[in-house]
């Protein structure tokens, strides 16, 4: 459950005004990559978040826990339902979040 | 143009990359040039000696993006057929990690969809690099896809 810290910051913004039901959660996938697999320690996990939460609070989440994730922030790229998504982006139930590094293929 | 008859090869592999195989696909009787890009495993990153690569990907997502970059290629440029095959897991020096081809009538097409391709996968599909030296491994530096623009940014007035 993301924290209700990380949480005030964007409901007091008013990104919780999709929110119908305070109480309500989503069900999440999150998935890690690269250098944030092995930071985090596994590739994916499902997480509950209060339904319409920005991807940001998500990240927060992850960022509270793992102080190194947090150092690569500015570097990364959220991505929703495998579309490039703005970390303001909110959350419902069955969507698949993933923070994505700077891209290396080819 | 004509339609193509055949749709285009896009895949993600992880076994050796069948050029040969790529290339055939493309090329059709009514193309005059058939443009490839071979990207291969160099021995050296920043002067220091590689010993192998490893390549992982977002593999949903990152074939969702290699399909956008054939459709944009198909509405850019006057091609026929496009080809793109990106291989992940352990890369020896000197293998394939991705290679394109692309079918037109006339060479110039063919040429700048081809870079076009390649340029563009490189900057927005999801996928790693590892770079593994002698005395250790590091991801590679690379490059951020560009991302949607924040709701909370203030929008210029019109």
């Amino acid at each position: 459950m993301v924290t209700a810290q990380a949480m005030a910051r964007y409901t007091s913004a008013g990104y919780n005004s999709l929110v119908s039901l305070p109480s309500q959660t989503a069900r999440v996938k999150v998935l890690f990559f690269g250098r944030l697999k092995e930071i985090v320690g596994h590739a994916e996990e499902s997480v509950e978040v209060p339904d319409g939460a920005p991807i940001e609070a998500l990240f927060s989440h992850y960022g509270a826990s793992h102080p190194e994730l947090a150092r690569f922030r500015a570097s990364l790229v959220a991505s929703r339902n495998q579309e490039f998504a703005a970390w303001s982006t909110p959350l419902h139930s069955g969507d698949e979040v993933a923070f994505l590094p700077p891209v290396s293929g080819g | 143009m004509s339609t193509p008859l055949q749709p285009d090869l896009l895949v993600l592999v992880r076994d050796p990359i069948d050029q040969v195989a790529l290339i055939g696909h493309v090329r059709a009787a009514e193309d005059g040039a058939v443009v490839t890009f071979d990207g291969c495993v160099r021995n050296h990153s920043h002067g220091r000696r590689t010993l192998y690569l490893n390549y992982e990907a977002y593999e949903s997502m990152a074939l969702g993006k290699i399909r956008e970059i054939a459709g944009q290629i198909h509405e850019r440029f006057a091609i026929h057929l496009v080809a793109i095959a990106h291989r992940l897991g352990r890369l020896e020096i000197g293998e394939t990690s991705v290679f394109i081809a692309v079918s037109s009538a006339h060479r110039p097409a063919a040429f700048e969809a081809c870079r076009f391709a390649i340029d563009t996968l490189k900057r927005t599909v999801p996928i790693w690099k590892k770079e593994y030296f002698e005395d250790g491994a590091v991801w590679a530096d690379g490059e951020m896809p560009p991302a949607p623009l924040e709701t909370r940014a203030a929008k210029p007035a019109s």
